[in-house]
C-alpha cells in the first residue's frame, strides 16, 4: 500500500514505542502534524522549541524510554540546539526530529533553512538527512536505536519536506542490523572482573564511585547487590545520584566542586576506587592531579571513551555495567574493614553540622519538607544555581529516576519544561520543579503550557532577586564586587503564574508548611514562591581551580 | 611528551557526511590533518580513510577513541611505520632547460622516478613512495624550482592482518 512520508514516519515512531511527541509547528512540518491526529502518538504543544527538547529530555530521564522532539525548520530548529546539547552532555536517548526545506532547495538560502545537520554535529551522538522516503523507516528505526543503545544520547533526523510528503510502497523491510561498537569480549570481561575483585578484597579503604551510567545501564540492583555484598562505602557523581540504595548507611553523598564533604574526604583517603559508568567530569574531581592520590583505580564504562578521558585508570573495562557488576558479585569477599568504616563515621561527625551556616540548613530543611509532603516517590526537577545544590543535597531520592538535573550542561531553564516531560512520562508520581527566579524566567513561557494541558507539575520557585550562584561567585572569589547578578523584586512571580492560570503562593522559608500543603492538595498545577535571603549560599563550595579538599565554607580572607 | 606522526587508519561506513564527522574530531580538539586519502573498498558500502596527523601519543589514543565512537566508523588502528608498508603518491612539475636537463635526468634515474609528461620544457615526474623517500625527493628538487606540486597523501596497510608481530 502506498503511504505518504508523515504516515511511514508516525507509523515507524509508533511501532518503536514511541508515544510522545514534544513540539511546536512551521509549516514545513504541517505535513506531519496534518496526520498526528490519526495517530496512537500524543503531540504536546510547547511554547517554545528549547523546550520541546527538554521536555523530550526530562521524559526520557524520568522513563527511561526515548524522548522525542519536533521542530520546524530553520529557527524551530535552532531553538532546540540548547536541549539537544542537554540531553548529550548527560547521555539522554532522544530522537530529535527538524522539518527542512524540501531536498530540492537545500543549499539555496531558501525561507527557514538552516543546515542543523552542521549545526549539531558535535552534541549528537548521530545525525541524518532523510533524502528519499524510501529510507525514512529504515533511519528513524536506526536513529531510535542509535539513541537508546550504548552509552545512549541524542540523535537528529532532519526531514525535508518533499520526502515527508511523498508516496512510497511501505517497504515492510526488515531492520538493518546496527554495526555494534566493540565491548570487550567474554574472555576479556572475566579476565578484568578477576583482578577488579583481588584489588577489591585486598583493598583497605575502598571506594566505590557510581555515576550516571548506572540508571542510563539499568544497572542500579546489580551494583547495590556488589555494595550490599562488599560491605563496601560508595560515593556518587552528581548524575549518580540515587542510583543505589543501601540501607547500611555507606553513601557518602556526591563528590566534588558541590559535593559533600564527607565524599570528597572518603575519595581522597580510598586506596582503591571501583569507578563505575562515570567520565570523571571535571566538576566531579576538581583539580584532577590531587584527586584521589592514594587509590588505584578501575573503572567500568559502555564508552571507551570515558575511559581514561579524564583520569588514567588503573585497570580499565569496556563492558556493559549490569553484565560486569554480576560477575564480580560472587567474587567479592564480605570483609571487615572497621578501621576504614569507623574513619569515614568519624569524618562524618566532624562535618555534620557545618552546613547549619550560612542559611543553608533552612533552605534544605524546606526541601526535606516538600519532599515529605508530596510523598517519598515524587520526582524532583532542579535547574542550574543554588537551587540546584540545595536540591541534590536535600532531596533523599530513593528511586534512581527521582532526581532529575542537568548536570553536565548546567542548562538554566530546564527544570521547567523537563518537568513537563517527566509528568506526561511518569502520571503516577507527583513531580516537582525547583528553580531560581533567574532559571525560571528563561523558561517562563512553558507556564502556560502547563496551564493549556493542566498538567499537575508543582513548581517552586525560589526568589532572591538575585542570580545567586553568581553573587556567591562574585562575593567569595572576586571580592564582593557585584555585577549584573541583580534581578530585583519589581517582579511578582505568585501574580505572573496566576496571569497564566496556575494559582500560586507565596510563602518564606520558615512559614511554608501550609503554602506546601496546599501544593499537595492541588488537582493542577501549582507554583509556590518561595522567598530566599540572596545572602543564602550553597557551602562547602571548592573555589575555582583548587581540589576536592580545599572546600570552604565560608568567605576567604 | 613529543609531538610525532601518527598514522590512522579506518574504515567507516560510504554514507554522506562521514567526512565532516571525522575532520570535526581533529578540528574541535584544534588538531590538524596533514594528509588524508578515502577511497571506496570492493564492498562500495564501506570506504577506508587514511589519514596522519602530527600529536602527542596520548592525544592520539584519545583522537582514536572520538573516532572509534562515530557511529559510522566501523574499525580505526593506527599503523607504525615499522609494521605496515605506507606510500604516496607525488606529482611535480619543473621546467627543464639546458643547464639542468641532465641534473633532472640523473636524479630521475636516481630516485626511481618517471616523467610522465613533457610539453616543450615543462615535464610532471611521478613518485610513489614512503615519507622519507617523497621529502628526500622533494629537498633535491627544490633548488631547482618546482614549479608545482601534487601529493595524494599517504595510505597505508599493516604487515600482518592480526596485529603487530610483537605484539603477539
Amino acid at each position: 500500500m502506498e503511504k505518504t512520508g508523515a504516515d511511514i514516519l508516525l507509523e515507524t515512531l509508533a511501532k518503536e514505542g514511541v508515544e510522545v511527541i514534544f513540539g511546536y509547528p512551521g509549516t514545513n512540518s504541517l505535513p506531519i502534524l496534518d496526520r498526528i491526529s490519526d495517530s496512537p502518538i500524543d503531540h504536546y504543544l510547547v511554547r517554545h522549541e528549547q523546550a520541546a527538547a527538554h521536555a523530550a529530555d526530562g521524559y526520557a530521564r524520568a522513563t527511561g524510554k526515548v524522548g522525542v522532539c519536533l521542530s520546524t525548520s530553520g529557527p524551530g530548529a535552532t531553538n532546540m540546539v540548547t536541549g539537544i546539547a542537554t540531553a548529550y552532555m548527560d547521555s539522554t536517548p532522544l530522537v530529535a526530529l527538524t522539518a527542512q526545506v524540501t531536498t530540492d532547495l537545500l543549499g539555496s538560502d531558501a525561507f527557514q533553512e538552516t543546515d542543523i545537520i552542521g549545526i549539531t554535529m558535535p552534541i549528537t551522538k548521530h545525525s541524518f538527512l532523510v533524502n528519499r522516503v524510501e529510507k525514512l523507516e529504515s533511519t528513524l528505526e536506526e536513529a531510535l536505536e542509535i539513541a537508546r543503545s550504548g552509552r545512549p544520547g541524542p540523535v537528529l533526523v532532519d526531514l525535508p519536506i518533499d520526502v515527508i510528503t511523498e508516496r512510497c510502497q511501505s517497504t515492510g523491510k526488515k531492520k538493518s542490523a546496527l554495526a555494534q561498537k566493540k565491548t570487550a569480549n567474554r574472555k576479556e570481561i572475566t579476565a578484568k572482573v578477576r583482578e577488579i575483585s583481588r584489588h577489591l578484597n585486598e583493598a583497605e579503604r575502598p571506594i566505590i564511585m557510581i555515576g550516571g551510567g548506572i540508571k542510563l545501564a539499568d544497572a542500579c540492583i546489580p551494583v547495590s547487590e556488589l555494595i550490599e555484598q562488599g560491605q563496601l562505602p560508595f560515593v556518587t557523581t552528581m548524575m549518580g545520584i540515587g542510583s543505589v540504595h543501601s540501607p547500611n548507611g555507606f553513601n557518602l553523598g556526591f563528590i566534588g566542586t558541590h559535593g559533600s564533604e564527607l565524599a570528597n574526604r572518603a575519595v581522597h583517603q580510598a586506596d582503591f576506587i571501583l569507578a563505575v559508568g562515570t567520565r570523571f567530569s571535571d566538576r566531579s574531581t576538581s583539580k584532577i592531579e590531587q584527586f584521589a592520590p592514594l587509590a588505584t583505580i578501575a573503572q567500568i564504562d559502555i564508552d571507551p571513551t570515558s575511559i581514561g578521558k579524564n583520569i588514567k585508570s588503573d585497570i580499565a573495562l569496556v563492558a556493559d555495567i549490569s553484565e560486569a557488576v554480576n560477575e564480580l558479585i560472587p567474587l567479592v569477599k564480605k570483609k571487615k574493614r572497621s578501621q576504614w568504616l569507623e574513619r569515614i563515621e568519624r569524618e562524618r561527625s566532624n562535618i555534620e553540622g557545618k552546613h547549619l551556616s550560612n542559611g543553608f540548613g533552612q533552605v534544605a530543611k524546606f526541601i526535606r519538607k516538600v519532599q515529605e509532603i508530596m510523598g517519598e516517590d515524587a520526582i524532583a526537577v532542579a535547574d542550574v544555581g543554588l537551587n540546584q545544590i540545595w536540591t541534590l543535597h536535600s532531596w533523599r531520592s530513593n528511586t534512581p529516576r527521582g532526581l532529575l538535573t542537568s548536570g553536565g550542561m548546567g542548562t538554566m531553564g530546564f527544570s521547567l519544561p523537563a518537568a513537563m516531560g517527566a509528568k506526561i512520562g511518569s502520571p503516577d508520581r507527583e513531580v516537582v520543579a525547583f528553580s531560581g527566579d533567574g532559571g525560571f524566567f528563561m523558561n517562563i513561557q512553558e507556564l502556560a503550557t502547563v496551564s493549556y494541558y493542566n498538567l499537575p507539575v508543582k513548581i517552586i520557585v525560589f526568589n532572591n532577586g538575585h542570580l545567586g550562584m553568581i553573587r556567591q561567585y562574585q562575593d567569595l572569589f572576586y571580592n564582593a564586587r557585584f555585577n549584573a547578578c541583580e534581578l530585583g523584586d519589581k517582579v511578582d512571580i505568585k501574580a505572573v503564574a496566576r496571569g497564566f492560570g496556575i494559582p500560586a503562593e507565596k510563602v518564606s522559608l520558615d512559614n511554608s508548611v501550609a503554602g506546601i500543603e496546599k501544593m499537595r492538595r492541588a488537582q493542577g498545577p501549582y507554583l509556590l514562591e518561595v522567598t530566599v535571603d540572596p545572602n543564602n549560599y550553597v557551602f562547602p563550595i571548592i573555589p575555582p581551580g583548587g581540589s576536592n579538599m580545599e572546600m570552604i565554607y565560608g568567605r576567604q580572607k | 611528551m613529543e609531538d610525532e606522526i601518527h598514522v590512522i587508519s579506518m574504515l567507516v561506513r560510504n554514507r554522506s557526511g562521514v567526512l565532516s564527522r571525522v575532520a570535526g574530531v581533529f578540528g574541535r580538539l584544534g588538531y590538524n590533518i596533514e594528509s588524508l586519502c578515502v577511497a571506496e573498498m570492493t564492498n562500495p558500502k564501506i570506504s577506508r580513510i587514511t589519514l596522519v596527523s602530527r600529536a602527542n601519543a596520548d592525544f592520539t589514543e584519545k583522537i582514536k577513541k572520538q573516532l572509534d565512537r562515530l557511529v559510522d566508523v566501523v574499525e580505526v588502528t593506527e599503523l607504525t611505520q615499522r609494521h605496515s608498508i605506507q606510500k604516496e603518491m607525488m606529482l611535480l612539475g619543473i621546467y627543464m632547460n639546458s643547464e639542468n636537463r641532465e641534473e633532472i635526468m640523473q636524479a630521475i634515474a636516481m630516485f626511481g622516478c618517471k616523467i610522465v609528461s613533457i610539453r616543450q620544457n615543462y615535464c610532471i615526474i611521478e613518485n610513489v613512495g614512503n615519507r622519507g623517500e617523497t621529502e628526500t625527493i622533494l629537498a633535491y628538487f627544490e633548488p631547482m624550482g618546482i614549479e608545482e606540486l601534487a601529493r595524494t597523501g599517504m595510505i597505508a596497510l599493516q604487515q600482518h592482518k592480526n596485529g603487530n608481530d610483537d605484539e603477539q
